[in-house]
């Protein structure tokens, strides 16, 4: 989100928030948040795209509340006009391109509507077809996680895009020449992905409360989370739209308070920091041990302010519309260790990561009576991390990045089993000073592992490492 | 109810006719204006949406030109001025102002024509001459 977008959403939200109540106020959000779907998505090379990727965003969101709402629910008022006010306003958008000469609202002119047509009647036989046969396949609600997760790996994977973006251009008759793995930036799909998988799991689990199809798709699409979080859980979100709202004075002063503290934080603090912070150009240029830790201690703060300014802009704005975003972030560099680290680090991705991945995956391992409880730690750590790396990119740097995490939290955690039997420090003075130093270690580890993070081939992350470690310069 | 529903109908509706009525005599002019406004504001994204496929390459080399300037558009004005063919030939009047270390250098645009065809419904800018 740039400035401007994020202007406009702060004085919509504080419309929405002043003037609409109850129901009035989920349907504006809906609205709100399904224009936002289209204004947000970047311009892409492949012509369109920027039209039909939040066209199939918005189609997901309607086709996975389909399969995990009840039948009873299909002919309900409020579902009923949740629907049309989302096909409304994409066709909408869509006929923009007779009404203004310019294109508005997409940053490129929408398809023709003859085209919308025939996605508006593919996505719906499509809907049609899975709704029909999910009422008696309970596998069904796992073939669509999976074909989430095979999106999020497409996207994910440069390989993977490359060659989807070849796909696309050849369709087009288009040049593949020109192809990137870039070519497919799906704004926040990330995110919405998670948020479908974790509704689909908890149907699956039978834990899935009831939700409108406003409150669903306002949940996925909410615009001020759309683009970077935080995660937040349905029923939750659901149940703070269900609550008699009305924006007060200090409600508002609160939120713009937060805004003002996130648009510091990324706009100024963050942005400054990006100009010396460690980036691929830097390590090559930097031969010089001194300098290559102020880029990478550059590095480390500037992502920390860039990320949580933005969920303090996302908490601040959904906070003048009535909604209690969750926190992503509570001080991660003033941990003592590791796993403190982790608790306090996109915390809404860590516990999505620990419900649906962790604890399942360590209580299917605890099966296997044979494997020594430390290995099975270690691979419950490593597969956590890895997975939490692959969520970022699937390259061999986010690999590592995983790697290296998963293998610092197995060997806090073998530290802190020994400690606790071995050592009895009493005395507060070295405590603090433990206490001091934990700090200092654990925000040198991540900082270090921010050198994956940051750059993009192993070979100059190794560079870098070398210089760090004044062993080459 | 029906109300809202005869209040969305209308809202959908009423572009829609508009569409249907809509003319586009001008749309190969204003996809040479699109075209030349992405160029001097050196959007590689948006440019490849812009023109056809044949052409692409030697528009992102036209694109990379400007790379090292500023450039602004100086009373554009596009028109169709015939066709050869399906191509529909567009001649500009004004210039790009390209700026190089503080110094303007005036391109001007009505030296040559644009091609303009169609591909799957938009016009889409395919050649000089």
């Amino acid at each position: 989100m740039g400035l401007i977008q994020i202007g406009a959403s702060i004085l919509t939200a504080l419309l929405v928030g002043a003037l609409t109540r109850g129901t009035w106020r989920t349907y504006a959000l809906l609205a709100l948040s399904v224009l936002a779907v289209y204004w947000f998505q970047p311009v892409v090379p492949l012509r369109s795209f920027d039209f039909w990727l939040p066209s199939l965003s918005l189609a997901l969101v309607v086709l996975v509340w389909f399969i995990t709402s009840q039948i009873s629910a299909w002919k309900s008022r409020i579902n009923f006009i949740g629907l049309s006010i989302i096909i409304g306003l994409i066709t909408l958008v869509d006929l923009t391109r007779y009404i203004f000469p310019q294109p508005f609202l997409t940053g490129t002119t929408p398809p023709q509507f003859i085209q919308f047509i025939v996605f508006v009647l593919i996505v719906s036989l499509a809907i049609f077809a899975f709704t029909y046969l999910s009422r008696n396949n309970v596998w069904l609600l796992s073939l669509a996680t999976i074909f989430l997760l095979s999106i999020l790996f497409i996207l994910k994977s440069p390989t993977l895009s490359l060659q989807a973006s070849i796909f696309f251009r050849s369709l087009a008759n288009r040049p593949i020449e020109n192809a990137s793995a870039l070519d497919l930036r799906w704004l926040g799909f990330s995110y919405i992905a998670f948020r479908l998988i974790h509704v689909l799991r908890d149907k699956q689990l039978g834990r899935l409360p009831e939700l409108t199809l406003p409150e669903f798709a306002t949940y996925v699409v909410f615009f001020p989370s759309l683009s970077a979080g935080p995660i937040d859980r349905a029923e939750r979100f659901a149940g703070d739209l269900k609550k008699d709202f009305s924006l007060t004075q200090d409600e508002t002063l609160l939120a713009g308070q937060r805004i003002i503290i996130g648009l510091f934080k990324k706009f100024v603090i963050a942005d400054a920091l990006a100009l010396i912070a460690l980036n691929d150009a830097l390590a090559v240029q930097v031969h010089t041990t001194g300098w290559m830790w102020i880029h990478l201690y550059a590095y480390a703060f500037q992502i920390y302010f860039d990320f949580s300014g933005y969920t303090d802009i996302a908490i601040g704005i959904a906070r003048l519309v009535g909604i209690k975003l969750p926190e992503n972030f509570a001080a991660p560099y003033t941990k003592s260790n590791l796993t403190q680290f982790w608790s306090s680090w996109h915390i809404t991705l860590t516990q999505w990561i620990r419900a649906y991945f962790f604890n399942p995956f360590n209580r299917w391992i605890r099966g296997y009576k044979s494997i020594p409880s430390w290995t099975m730690i270690l691979i419950g750590q490593l597969a956590t991390m890895l997975l939490i790396g692959l969520w970022h990119g699937i390259t061999f740097n986010f690999i590592l990045w995983g790697a290296w995490h998963g293998l610092g939290l197995f060997l806090q955690n073998r530290w802190s089993d020994l400690a606790k039997t071995r050592f009895n420090i009493n005395n507060p003075r070295l405590q603090t000073a433990m206490q001091l130093g934990g700090v200092l270690l654990t925000f040198h580890f991540v900082a270090l592992g921010w050198v994956f993070f940051a750059l993009s081939e192993p070979s100059l992350s190794w560079q870098v490492l070398s210089v760090l470690s004044g062993v080459s310069r | 109810m029906r109300k809202l529903i005869l209040l969305s109908f209308i809202i959908i509706s009423a572009p829609a006719l508009a569409a249907c009525g809509a003319s586009d005599a001008d749309a190969p002019a204003k996809a040479v204006e699109s075209y030349l406004t992405a160029l001097v504001e050196k959007d590689g994204d948006r440019l490849p949406t812009l023109v056809c496929g044949d052409w692409e390459a030697d528009a992102l080399i036209e694109l990379d030109s400007f790379q090292a300037v500023t450039a602004r558009l100086d009373n554009l004005a596009c028109s169709q001025t015939g066709t050869d063919g399906e191509t529909a030939l567009i001649l500009c009047t004004g210039n790009i102002i390209a700026t190089y270390n503080g110094e303007d250098q005036a391109l001007d645009l009505s030296g040559r024509t644009f091609q303009v065809t169609q591909e799957g419904g938009e016009w889409l800018v395919c050649g000089t001459r």
